[in-house]
């Protein structure tokens, strides 16, 4: 970290910063919105909160730019461990709300571990990977590593628990052994056994989250209950028109009728007041962040580079895929925060954080 | 064979692609949303964060024919509660001293309070101190609104026809229900916005400027008219025994109703403004048909003008069944056949016309079909059709069996009689105008169609004088003074509708009669319900004829035509034509009639002030120049100094009280007589 590298500031690329910072004001718009009673000033607690970290997430995000990537390859199973306490800590001394034990109070702020545990895996699971991939693949034996440093931190999310987060992990694991080089066929057959294996799941999952499946496919069937989420969301988006109502005009979020409006559905308070034209332009933000990490991922100079931006790419897709299509209601909910834009510094500063990975692997793709 | 490092690539790209997909499929399931559903999400987000509450404006006011005032809107007070607001803040104590500043039990304040709406009425329109003192708890969600709350000024007078308004400003029955979209005005809706607890976020101030008030309802009736036949009736129903009873003052020219009252021995204020048995109860009409009989033979041919009937001296034997009369008959002429009501005879004329002529005779009458008289609820009564009229069916449909009618049908259509032969359309309401004066409607009369020429109705109501004027006449009871009246009686069973018989000692007594007979003004029908056994309709119904015409001829100015017949001379009054009948219908139309007080005391002596209206009272005062302190409101019940004292110190004071009513005290209505009758005394020596 000692000086920066002139061919590094050559190359910088400033196109993820720009995609970072406009996916972050989003936010903050998003937050001010979603807090917004009406009545009071703009700038809630909730807001000054988000730009607080906004702006830690953005000093974060250059530092990791601007550090060799390739050092912290080392750090790697450090922090996986690091993370790996953290996660068994806040579940024995953990802060708990909403049911679920998840939050690590350290005074001022709430740590939300299980938001590191997705930038850990992706580091350890390139650090693991980054070895050439023999011919015709990696066979089934030789994911029993991955597997175990996949179930240590998502049993315990599941124990906190936080079905979302669990999922996040499993498919940017799955992302990263299919970019990292497994068989096709073996690829393949896991992908088939997965899917037979689903309705297995059911005895699984917890009544609640039964619940949420079942009103998934039928949400009119309880719409002050378990369909109450959905129905709101929906409302919310469709109400906002291809215009939107403009910003803090919104009824749905401001008169509370949306739930978890700060984080988990905060897609809907930004559609109803951007309309379709903003969800559009929010979309587009994403496909371009996801497009030029998979660009980065495709033109890195080693295969830890590679894979670190596969797997950073991996988490800000699933998330943004999986939160907008619950909020539009194609996917049944599940708390997942929309990434760089809900309300919360754990997820944004860890997104920030992978983000700067992103650039660190980009900026050094001509550095040999 | 590539390199592993292409096949990543080549992955990575793939995936790309795979997984952009996935934001696409989001992107159609937005516009999905937007563009197909969007609309109707917009309501629903719509519907569930507003709730429109609406506040009626005030209420038009209904008056008579005078401007008397039968229905207004004052403004009150109602207190409402957020409920969801009100529970954060709510304690034992307050909820105690809610209850009590709003004269509810606490078990009623808290069923009110308990209920999902984020707005509800704890108490509607109560005294402004009730409000303040519920406001001045300091509760939050806790608010008073002022609502309009209809009342009656003139107590049951005219009940049936002004009928009834909601709680909500919301016609119910009467003209209130019959006129309400223009009564009602243009409400004021509110639009408050709250959040998914109820908690309002645009608290808009509550006010009810912006509505657009009601129209004014001028009505025909005449509350003079209108308060002589309500106590007229509800003496005779005491005396009698009856059950209740009806009576109807039109104008036969124009169809305007003059006064329209019902009473029951037995029923309370509401049921009198939700039910309105003249227009709404059928009764079997008895003898009173005889002159539609008579009306449709002649204008048929069927029976000449001078022709005589046997009438086989009081037995006749049609079928298997007997008629009888009351007495004993053998030759009568038209007149005499109904003079003496006799049954017989008219059973004859039944006969002799046959089913399908007599029926459609009633047609052209009215009989069987609505009035048309712009009230809800209006019955059509009862008329089978003649196919279905065995050979005894048409012999008792001629003297008013087996058929029912309402009173305002068989008033229609004496009024057709009486005035050369039109059947009009009956109606309450002149003219309506609206806030800022605009006429909105104004009625003129309607002919429904005409039944009998001038000729034959001229001749039935020569032969109807007979009644009245004739020394056999059943209806001697209903005379005038001053006046020649044309009219009929009427008894008829009851029908036991369980048994489907007749009742043997419940009957139906009823009069109808016009005046003057010679160029009627005025015609009135009384029907008194379920009177006991020898309770005739010349007994009991004729004498409240006679009150009611009595002070309605005063009432209106009607001035008796030259001629002023003797009662023993007639029946041989000439018939004077068409010329005077559709001359006197223009003046009718015209409704000059403007009252002059009816006081005949000189300057210096108090007037007589009892039964008057305070409007009509402080007229009177006026034109005497004496100052008035007036105490409560209603009709004029006490006076001082007395009526005929000298006027010292040219003041008078008055004591108002409720207008009468069948419950009420006998002094007052033996007041109210009296004052008619004092009235009656003045008139004539002013015609002297």
């Amino acid at each position: 970290m000692a000086g920066i590298d002139r061919r590094v500031a050559a190359h910088f690329d400033w196109m993820l910063v720009a995609l970072a910072l406009a996916l972050s004001a989003v936010g903050v718009l998003s937050v001010m919105s979603a807090s917004y009673a009406g009545d009071k000033e703009l700038m809630g607690p909730l807001v000054e909160h988000q730009i607080l970290w906004v702006g830690i997430g953005t000093v974060l995000m250059f530092a990791v730019a601007m550090a060799d990537y390739r050092t912290l390859s080392t750090y790697a199973y450090p922090l996986y461990l690091l993370t790996v306490v953290l996660l068994v800590a806040a579940a024995i001394i953990g802060h708990s709300a909403g049911g679920s034990r998840r939050w690590i109070n350290l005074g001022a702020i709430k740590l939300e571990p299980s938001e590191l545990a997705k930038i850990a895996i992706v580091l350890v699971l390139a650090r693991h990977m980054r070895g050439e991939v023999p011919r015709g693949g990696w066979r089934l034996h030789q994911m029993i590593v991955p597997v175990l440093l996949l179930a240590i931190p998502v049993g315990l999310v599941l124990k906190q628990p936080d079905l979302g987060t669990a999922l996040v992990l499993i498919l940017v694991t799955a992302t990263l052994v299919f970019v990292g080089g497994i068989n096709w066929r073996i690829a393949t057959a896991v992908a088939l056994v997965a899917l037979l294996a689903a309705p297995f799941g059911w005895h699984f999952l917890k009544p609640y989250q039964r619940e949420r499946l079942v009103s998934f496919l039928n949400p009119h069937a309880d719409p002050l209950g378990t369909g109450y989420h959905i129905i709101q969301s929906e409302i919310a988006i469709g109400a906002g028109g291809p215009w939107g109502k403009g910003l803090l005009q919104g009824t749905q979020a401001r008169l509370n009728f949306l739930p978890e409006q700060t984080t988990d559905f905060i897609f809907s308070v930004y559609a109803e007041e951007f309309g379709f034209a903003g969800s559009l332009v929010l979309l587009g933000l994403y496909s371009a962040i996801v497009a030029r990490g998979a660009w980065v991922a495709r033109h890195a100079r080693d295969r830890f580079g590679s894979l670190l931006a596969a797997g950073v790419v991996a988490i800000l897709f699933w998330e943004a895929s999986i939160n907008i299509g619950m909020a539009s209601g194609i996917l049944p909910v599940v708390g997942i925060p929309l990434p760089m834009v809900s309300y919360g510094g754990s997820s944004l500063i860890a997104m920030m954080a992978g983000v700067g990975l992103l650039i660190g692997v980009s900026s050094r793709r001509h550095v040999f | 064979m590539k390199s592993a490092f292409e096949k990543r690539r080549e992955r990575i790209g793939l995936l790309t692609v795979v997984l952009t997909g996935l934001f696409g499929l989001a992107a159609v399931r937005i516009v999905g949303l937007v563009v197909f559903d969007g609309p109707r999400l917009d309501s629903l987000a719509r519907s569930e964060h507003t709730e429109r509450l609406e506040l009626g404006a005030v209420r038009g006011p209904i008056v008579d024919a005078n401007g008397e005032p039968l229905a207004l809107s004052a403004l009150t007070q109602s207190v409402y509660a957020r409920p969801r607001l009100l529970a954060a803040s709510m304690t034992r104590h307050a909820r105690a001293r809610l209850a009590a500043a709003l004269g509810l039990s606490e078990a009623q304040l808290g069923a009110r309070l308990r209920t999902r709406s984020p707005f509800v009425f704890l108490a509607r329109h109560v005294e402004s101190a009730h409000a303040r003192a519920a406001l001045a708890l300091g509760l939050n969600g806790i608010g008073a609104v002022s609502e309009y709350k209809r009342f009656y000024p003139e107590g049951n007078l005219a009940a049936g026809v002004v009928g009834m308004a909601g709680m909500d400003g919301q016609g119910l029955s009467g003209t209130e229900l019959q006129y309400d979209r223009l009564i009602r005005g243009a409400p004021v809706a509110l639009d408050l916005d709250h959040d998914a607890l109820g908690r309002p976020i645009v608290d808009n101030p509550l006010d009810l400027r912006q509505s657009v008030p009601g129209d004014r309802i001028e009505l025909t009736i005449d509350d003079r008219i209108q308060a002589l036949a309500e106590s007229a009736l509800a003496d005779e129903i005491q005396k009698s025994g009856a059950a209740g009873g009806s009576v109807i003052a039109v104008d036969p020219f124009s169809g305007a109703i003059l006064a329209l009252a019902n009473l029951n021995a037995r029923s309370d204020s509401v049921h009198s403004r939700l039910h309105d048995a003249a227009i709404q109860d059928a009764y079997e009409p008895g003898s009173t048909m005889k002159a539609l009989l008579v009306s449709i033979a002649l204008a048929d041919g069927a029976i000449g003008a001078g022709e005589k009937i046997y009438c086989e001296n009081g037995r006749y034997v049609v079928g298997r069944r007997t008629i009888h009369d009351d007495g004993r008959h053998g030759w009568l002429d038209l007149g005499g056949i109904i003079e003496v009501s006799s049954n017989i005879g008219a059973a004859k004329i039944a006969l002799r016309l046959g089913a399908e002529r007599y029926y459609r005779g009633l047609r052209a009458f009215g009989i069987g079909e609505p009035t048309g008289i712009d009230l809800p609820g209006a019955a059509a009564g009862l008329l089978r059709p003649p196919g279905t009229w065995r050979e005894i069916d048409l012999a008792t449909h001629g003297f008013g069996q087996g058929i029912a009618v309402t009173p305002l049908q068989l008033a229609m259509a004496y009024a057709a009689i009486a005035n050369g032969g039109l059947l009009m359309r009956p109606y309450l309401v002149r003219a309506i105008y609206d806030a800022s004066g605009r006429p909105v409607l104004i009625r003129s009369p309607q002919i429904r169609r005409r039944v009998v020429t001038p000729e034959v109705a001229h001749q039935v109501a020569m032969l109807l004088r007979g009644v009245v004027e004739g020394s056999d006449g059943t209806g001697r009871l209903a005379r005038v003074d001053g006046f020649a009246v044309a009219g009929k009686t009427g008894t008829a069973q009851m029908v036991n509708p369980v048994t489907r018989s007749y009742f043997q000692n419940r009957l139906v007594a009823s009069f109808i009669g016009f005046l003057p007979a010679s160029d009627p003004r005025l015609l009135i029908l009384v029907v008194l319900r379920n009177v006991g056994h020898g309770h005739f309709g010349g007994l009991v119904a004729a004498p409240v004829f006679s009150t009611v015409a009595s002070g309605a001829i005063r009432a209106l100015g009607i001035v008796a035509p030259q001629e002023t017949p003797s009662y023993e001379t007639a029946s041989f009054v000439p018939f004077d034509g068409l010329k005077s009948l559709f001359s006197s219908k223009a003046d009718a139309n015209t409704d000059e009639a403007t009252p002059a007080p009816a006081t005949a005391a000189a300057p210096g002596i108090t007037p007589d002030f009892r039964g008057l209206s305070l409007r009509r009272a402080l007229l009177l005062a006026r034109s005497r120049a004496l100052v008035v302190k007036v105490r409560g409101s209603g009709f004029v019940r006490a006076q001082e100094p007395p009526a005929g004292a000298s006027a010292r110190d040219s003041s008078v004071s008055l004591t108002l009280g409720a207008p009468p009513a069948v419950k009420g005290s006998g002094a007052r209505r033996t007041e109210r007589r009296l004052a008619s009758n004092r009235a009656a005394v003045g008139r004539r020596r002013l015609l002297q």
